[in-house]
């Protein structure tokens, strides 16, 4: 045997045992059964398992695609002031050009029209800002507007909990829109009013460290008294997960102000084991110095003793238990990294709403001021929300106020002093990046952006499991009658050629589940198709060997002319399909491009498995220690 | 060894004329149809919102119009799309209220929504534009890389030839109004892929013989590739023209419009690489040579 044909053989198991590695999660995943898909998320295994595998578009699965855009008309509408006869004249004219021409910018007409009438926008749209000239009065507007778009989608991923859809995606695209993709969800109606509806923003007191402790033991005890044997089992299974975590808690450490010393790592795992049995919600949670911490694998348990009938009987009635917007990366004693939710326990009623707000504008603390360098952010509030305001920082100093956006904490900082006149400055940021977080959340009240629907897309649950069904049968029904014919036509080498068009298909699924491309319908139609073309390099190959061995060549040398001189127009052909995939992909929306990634790795595998595997397979036959004496094709 | 032909030998470029009138009738007729009848968008580009529903007791076509025109909700476009389930089309203009509309009209019904897509004007607008833009950008691509590969007399007639498919199945579709959405127009692009494999396996045969038989006149030599690669042409168009045509048949309403064109596209792509493609080389040469004939005699 030749060296060159071990080294064929290598790669090919190589790529074989790459196929069964990538496909085998999706095989597991497939044959779970809801009950166990339960018991594994418990665990927090079930994300885990879902990231491996092949993920399937919307419209296989069932579930809703919209496309969000702000409305900018509207949003312009709603900011501009001092609105005068001379401004309504204006703005017809801006939104006639518009109706005529809907592909142009608005802003830009805007500006152009402005400039045709001189008129002074900054009359109509005032800012802090030193220049006044009407291009920089629109470029502050663009920059409001692109706000506005980042906020409602703060806002729709505060939201998006409340549908409990595995995986949600939203995503910001360009300056203007906001992807939202929710898998399963069987109440569009219910998911687009809770999308699209106007943000809560509040100001909430924080509970103090006693009766947070209070209420901690209290949920302990009832846990313990619904289920003890159940819930202390899941959580060792947590707990045990997570022993090496950094500050480990002792019980009083727990809540305790001054951070504890870490105790050695032996000791931290008997501590929390014992902390299980005894008090098995504490055991959940983690100390981060002020704040409570929950590592990301226990916010599911956590959650759900939150929710359970039997603890919410012993909370009181003027309290609301909240968990933070975003989770927070902490540096463990033996340099790992643990994700925290934070958890905090606050008072049933706002100290005030978002409506106050008047403005807020994150920057760096000016130079003469306390806060020089600093990230800050600027807030004033409105004349009604001073008074209030004024009353409950003055009533409350030194006690911690959270920033609530939808039910979602976005920070709880330290009341210092009464504020008398609304102005405010809120500090504590580690960077601009994070306070222009905070000043996008706090203009929700000032500024609703208006977010209109331009594009929904909805499949039923039932629609989507049919999709799948008559995707997969077409498929075999097609690999059916294509292999037929093939191994009735080519013999012997028909049945290699189809060999390795079935490999092809392995070969593009486990691309897709490695790569975690979502699986379309029409990605099904794109390996459907590739089916029939794969055929193609094999009938090319296969023509030229009959050719050169009706010349008369031997059977080794018509097969080897056979595949090198095929091998030029097999590239030539299917590269300008390739090309047509990579453009698909570049301009296809969601399942146009799902069609282009099958397509795609379809032709690339089709290089791989119709022509370098279906060589490596004849090459065996053709120089075997017993040479063939005929060639079945 | 099985075979289609033993030694196939037709005169395929002899029958270009032939098949240049047969081209151009169904192109004119498809332009004609264009101008009469227009394409059918489907709500992807002309916008608008399309609704599956399912109802659980029988109701006709004719009394869920009526139910929409009685309470003045305006006329949508009704489908049957399988047992007592319709295909509701709400225009454009009206996108925003459709599911207020639905839910009007059909007060009193027992119904579930399999499936809405809802596409705004402006995003239809949007669609269009950017679908040309991939178009275009596709052939120009594709252009470059055959010029690089081939020859330019190659690559015009490599376009002209997609062209040709193009316009065909554009003309299919519009005598037969079927509804022209993104898939199908995933499936145009394909199209023009496949039916460039075709072509370019057709020309890479006259590259290559035109090196063997330098003497000959290039009608003979293309003749022999076509016919060369006869085999080939029609074994693999066949196992694509089957995968696609069961895609039609069982890969239900969703995949019809992409399956359909693909249907034509593969038939058509098969045809003009033989006959269309190979024969523009030939006429292209011909001008070619008459304007050296002339250039000299000035």
């Amino acid at each position: 045997m030749s060296k060159k044909l071990i080294w064929r053989y290598i790669i090919v198991a190589v790529l074989l045992a790459w196929a069964v590695y990538s496909l085998v999660p999706t095989l597991q995943y497939e044959r779970l059964t809801n009950a166990e898909k339960i018991e594994l998320e418990e665990e927090g295994k079930l994300i885990d398992l879902e990231s491996k595998i092949i993920k399937r578009g919307l419209d296989l699965q069932g579930g809703m695609h919209l496309v969000l855009e702000v409305n900018v008309p509207n949003f312009v509408k709603n900011i501009a002031q001092h609105q005068s006869r001379a401004y309504y004249d204006y703005m017809d004219k801006v939104n006639a050009k518009y109706e005529v021409s809907p592909e142009m910018d608005y802003l830009d007409i805007m500006l152009e029209t402005a400039d045709e009438d001189s008129l002074r926008l900054s009359r109509y749209f005032p800012s802090e800002e030193r220049k006044t000239d009407n291009k920089s009065v629109i470029d502050n507007l663009l920059t409001e507007t692109e706000h506005a778009v980042i906020r409602a989608e703060e806002i729709i991923r505060n939201r998006v909990d409340e549908f409990g859809v595995a995986e949600p995606v939203i995503q910001l695209v360009g300056k203007k829109r906001i992807i939202v993709e929710l898998a399963g969800i069987d109440d569009p109606q219910r998911a687009k009013d809770i999308i699209h509806s106007t943000a809560l923003l509040e100001f909430v007191l924080l509970k103090d460290a006693e009766y947070t402790q209070d209420i901690i033991s209290r949920i302990d005890a009832a846990v313990k008294r619904i289920n003890p044997e159940d819930i202390s089992q899941i959580d060792t299974a947590v707990v045990s997960n997570t022993t090496s975590a950094d500050k480990e808690i002792s019980v009083s450490e727990l809540l305790g102000i001054t951070e504890g010393d870490a105790s050695t790592a032996d000791s931290s795992v008997l501590v929390d084991e014992n902390l299980a049995a005894d008090k098995p919600f504490s055991a959940l949670l983690r100390n981060l110095g002020w704040d409570i911490g929950v590592p990301v694998e226990n916010y599911y348990a956590v959650n759900k003793i939150l929710n359970d009938p039997e603890v919410k009987r012993v909370l009181p009635n003027d309290l609301r238990i909240l968990f933070s917007g975003r989770t927070k990366e902490v540096k463990t004693n033996d340099g790992g990294k643990v994700k925290f939710y934070s958890l905090f326990f606050v008072n049933r009623e706002a100290g005030m709403t978002g409506e106050a707000v008047k403005e807020a504008k994150a920057e760096l603390g000016s130079v003469s001021s306390e806060q020089m360098g600093q990230a800050i952010v600027n807030v004033r509030m409105n004349p009604e929300g001073t008074k209030t305001w004024a009353r409950l920082t003055g009533a409350n100093v030194d006690k911690r106020l959270a920033i609530v956006l939808d039910n979602k904490v976005q920070m709880a900082p330290r009341i210092q002093n009464k504020i008398p006149n609304g102005r405010t400055v809120v500090e504590g940021f580690a960077n601009l990046e994070e306070a222009q977080d905070i000043e996008i959340v706090l203009k929700a009240g000032a500024l609703p952006a208006p977010i209109d629907i331009i594009e929904e897309r909805t499949v039923g649950a039932s629609l989507g499991a049919d999709s799948i069904a008559r995707g997969v049968r077409s498929m075999f029904i097609g690999l059916l009658i294509v292999a037929l014919f093939i191994i009735f036509y080519y013999r012997g080498a028909g049945t290699i050629s189809i060999a390795t068009l079935v490999l092809n298909i392995i070969f593009v699924l486990a691309i897709l589940a490695s790569l975690r491309a979502t699986l379309t319908l029409p990605g099904i139609a794109g390996l459907v198709l590739t089916m029939g073309m794969a055929v193609d390099a094999n009938v090319l190959i296969f023509e030229r060997i009959r050719e050169e061995f009706l010349k008369g060549k031997t059977i080794r040398s018509a097969v080897d002319n056979g595949y090198s001189r095929a091998f030029v127009t097999i590239l030539d052909a299917n590269l300008t399909t390739l090309i047509v995939a990579l453009v698909l992909m570049q301009y296809g929306s969601g399942p146009i491009r799902g069609f282009a990634i099958t397509l795609f790795w379809g032709i690339i595998f089709n290089f791989v498995s119709g022509y370098f595997i279906s060589r490596t397979i004849f090459t065996s036959f053709t120089h075997g220690k017993k040479p063939l004496n005929k060639l079945s094709i | 060894m099985l075979q289609f032909f033993k030694k196939p030998n037709f005169n395929i470029v002899g029958k270009g004329k032939i098949a240049f009138i047969v081209s151009i009738v169904i192109i004119v007729a498809g332009i004609v149809s264009l101008f009469v009848q227009g394409l059918n968008y489907g709500v992807d580009f002309a916008g608008g919102a399309k609704m599956q529903v399912k109802f659980t007791e029988s109701i006709s076509a004719e009394e869920l119009r009526s139910m929409f025109t009685e309470k003045d909700l305006g006329n949508p476009e009704i489908k049957s799309s399988g047992e007592n389930e319709y295909m509701i089309t709400i225009n454009a203009n009206e996108v925003e209220n459709s599911d207020d509309l639905l839910k009007e009209a059909l007060t009193g019904l027992n119904y579930s929504i399999l499936q809405i897509d809802k596409v705004g004007p402006k995003m239809g607008y949007e669609m269009r534009y950017n679908s040309l833009q991939a178009i275009g950008i596709a052939l120009l691509l594709i252009l470059i890389y055959i010029t690089v590969r081939f020859e330019f007399k190659f690559a015009i007639g490599a376009v002209i030839a997609l062209l040709h498919d193009v316009l065909i199945t554009v003309a299919f579709f519009s005598f037969f109004q079927w509804e022209f959405s993104l898939p199908v127009l995933a499936a145009f692009l394909t199209i023009v892929g496949y039916s460039l494999n075709d072509t370019i396996v057709v020309y890479d045969r006259i590259r290559e013989n035109i090196k063997i038989h330098k003497g000959k006149p290039l009608k003979e030599v293309i003749n022999l590739s076509v016919n060369q690669s006869l085999s080939r042409t029609i074994i693999t168009s066949l196992t694509t023209f089957v995968v696609v045509l069961i895609l039609a048949i069982f890969g239900g309403q969703v995949l019809f419009g992409f399956s359909i064109a693909m249907v034509v596209g593969v038939i058509v792509g098969t045809y003009s690489s033989m006959f269309v493609a190979a024969p523009i080389l030939i006429a292209w040469e011909h001008r070619f040579k008459e304007k050296e004939k002339k250039d000299k005699k000035k």
